[in-house]
């Protein structure tokens, strides 16, 4: 015999629109609470989606690198370089892995073309540095494993290079010198370019400066300019993040057996940068999170108190009720399903003005904001929950009420 | 035929150090199709009286049989089926929800038998039509007069087809010419089978009644046991 929901809801809403400016004060509590979560959620899943386009475009998530431990006292000995045999073991103890590129930095290089010159780094490598940079060629090619084995003076440049070094003319075939050993110049590297979508955190293209560098073959780097011939950076890539943890850790054994115990190498990877990094923004989003919960609760209790205060007002209605046959069940239901309409309603609102002030935010943030349809489902969840849990103790005071007194109630 | 008998009923009220007893041991036997006035001065105790036999209170002790059912050992769920389908209350202050229109105001007792709306609409407006008030359906009770607000007090009470017809004062905040209309409207609701339950202190009024039923200090006075 009880009453049906829709009912229920027919009842509580018809009670809302009938006290809409008490009903629009209760909500919005709930309003804004809901709209801070909507507004968190988008900027953590923007900052999510910006990392991981930032990870693809420096060479995946795939990747290991082998670079100087800045944290090495190095007054202890030890240098944080590898010889071409040192690297040949290296490769050989990891035929896992899916590509290897050691670097060599000339970083005084300068480059110059009949008296126009380019200050930039260059770099020694191998064929593998494509892979291990997830970076194409633009024109020509690039350095293969014949160039290695000859000792090629052949040259790759980078887009900004190839640009300002031959100012609109076509550069490939053309000799170039480089800190007064000629080279040929065999490829222009794609250019790299990495824009946020709603402007950029950075002003410009945030990887400019690869575009700025030139590659030889590593063994011409060893010979001609490497001073002490020495290798100071390795790029890993494996075939899956799993396999990349598990190689990272193997590498950093195999570091520490090369250097005899001293850590003069840093070995990290991008799946563990990455995981830090969602360690961070989980970090981050707890807070906010948390924030935006007490914020709801707030908002909670002031509904709570207002509905305690209707149902006092209400008292004889709920009285009426049960003489013509309402149960106490009928009106807890009543009560409640009116509360949660209230926050629900609140949800919908918030969600609809966080939408809206969205791309507001991203613009000021400078960072792509995304509404997605789960952080949605999670608004609107939270705001019928806050109802529910709110709405309980008012609609329990509500079926309780004796009847006699409440029609005695003036 | 017998509906309502209650045997030594007493209603104790509890108010904290204090017990209040407002009746002490009340014997009535009521039949079927009757009609009968409840008087006594304030503070008599006809008004728990009232309550009791409408399901709304429960004895302290004795017994209430409402159509030979012992009410005291039913369920709670059980009273609220037979306030809804077996007893329509009429109060004083007329008790209608202020923001409702007339109509679903009438509908109310119907909604919580479970009634679809289709049906509850169509019994309502047949019930309105009869009390003369088919012109004020999407009226706000605050719309009407006194009268016209006690008629529609009076459609609520009776669009269930209730056994029982309680009423608590129903002309106390009318005028005589409103009174005797909704008197009238008593009459011939008695006429058609009704049974009549009606609280008054006013002798004219109860003076319309079959058979009057005179309480004083939670006693029944004229000792008038079936």
């Amino acid at each position: 015999m009880a009453i049906s929901l829709s009912e229920s809801l027919h009842i509580g809403f018809s009670d809302i629109m009938t006290r809409k400016v008490r009903s629009a004060v209760t909500i919005l509590g709930i309003v804004l609470g809901v709209m801070c979560i909507m507004v968190v959620l988008a900027i953590l899943s923007g900052m999510n989606a910006t990392t991981l386009s930032w990870m693809e475009e420096s060479g995946g998530i795939n990747k290991i690198e082998v670079g100087r431990n800045w944290d090495y006292d190095f007054s202890k000995g030890g240098y944080a370089s590898l010889d071409m045999y040192e690297v040949n073991r290296i490769r050989e103890l990891i035929p896992e892995a899916k590509a290897m590129n050691p670097t060599l930095h000339i970083w005084d290089a300068q480059l110059s073309n009949k008296g126009t010159t380019y200050d930039g780094p260059c770099l020694g490598v191998m064929p593998d540095f494509q892979i291990a940079e997830n970076w194409q060629i633009g024109r020509g090619r690039f350095i293969n494993l014949l160039d290695l084995r000859e000792s090629s003076n052949v040259i790759v440049l980078g887009s900004s290079v190839a640009r300002d070094l031959f100012a609109g003319k076509d550069p490939m075939g053309q000799n170039v010198s480089l800190n007064g050993v000629v080279f040929q110049v065999i490829g222009i590297m794609e250019e790299k370019v990495w824009m946020n979508e709603a402007g950029s955190m950075w002003s410009g293209n945030a990887m400019e400066y690869l575009n700025q560098r030139s590659f030889i073959p590593i063994s011409v780097a060893m010979n001609k300019f490497g001073g002490d011939k020495k290798v100071d950076g390795i790029q890993v890539i494996a075939h899956n993040p799993t396999q990349a943890l598990a190689l990272q850790q193997k590498l950093k054994g195999i570091l520490l057996n090369i250097k005899r115990g001293k850590e003069v190498f840093r070995v990290s990877s991008a799946q563990e940068d990455m995981m830090q990094m969602e360690q961070n923004a989980k970090i981050f989003s707890m807070i906010f999170v948390m924030i935006s919960v007490i914020s709801l609760l707030v908002g909670g209790i002031v509904i709570m108190n207002i509905m305690l205060a209707s149902i006092k007002e209400r008292t004889r209605e709920i009285g009426v009720r049960i003489a013509v046959g309402a149960r106490r069940f009928d009106i807890f239901i009543q009560f409640l399903v009116q509360t949660v309409l209230v926050t629900g309603l609140g949800g919908v609102l918030g969600i609809v003005l966080g939408c809206a002030i969205l791309d507001l935010v991203g613009k000021y943030l400078k960072m792509p904001m995304v509404a997605n349809p789960s952080m949605i489902m999670t608004a609107l969840l939270v705001s019928v929950g806050v109802g529910l849990v709110f709405g309980i103790a008012p609609a329990i005071k509500a079926g309780n009420l004796d009847p006699v007194v409440a029609l005695r109630e003036e | 035929m017998e509906i309502i008998r209650t045997i030594s009923m007493v209603k104790d009220y509890d108010l904290g150090k204090v017990k209040v007893r407002a009746l002490h041991g009340i014997d009535v036997s009521i039949d079927s199709g009757e009609f009968v006035a409840i008087m006594g001065p304030s503070g008599s105790g006809k008004s728990t009286l009232m309550h009791i036999i409408g399901c709304l209170d429960s004895p302290s002790a004795g017994e209430y049989y409402l159509e030979s059912d012992l009410v005291s050992k039913l369920p709670k769920r059980t009273l609220a089926g037979i306030r809804n389908r077996k007893i329509g209350f009429v109060f004083q202050s007329f008790n209608l929800l202020p923001h409702l229109s007339i109509l679903k105001n009438v509908e109310l007792p119907l909604m919580y038998s479970g009634i679809s709306a289709r049906k509850r609409k169509a019994k309502a407006l047949d019930i309105l039509d009869g009390v003369g008030l088919s012109d004020r359906l999407k009226h706000k009770p605050n719309e009407l007069s006194g009268g016209q607000r006690q008629r529609v007090a009076i459609a609520r009470a009776i669009v269930n087809d209730p056994s029982i017809l309680l009423a608590d004062e129903p002309t106390g905040n009318l005028d005589s010419q409103a009174g005797g209309d909704i008197l009238e409207i008593f009459s011939n609701l008695h006429k058609a089978g009704n049974t009549v339950i009606m609280v008054t202190h006013d002798p004219a009024v109860a003076s319309r009644a079959d058979r009057i039923i005179k309480i004083k200090d939670g006693l029944v006075d004229n000792g008038d046991l079936a």
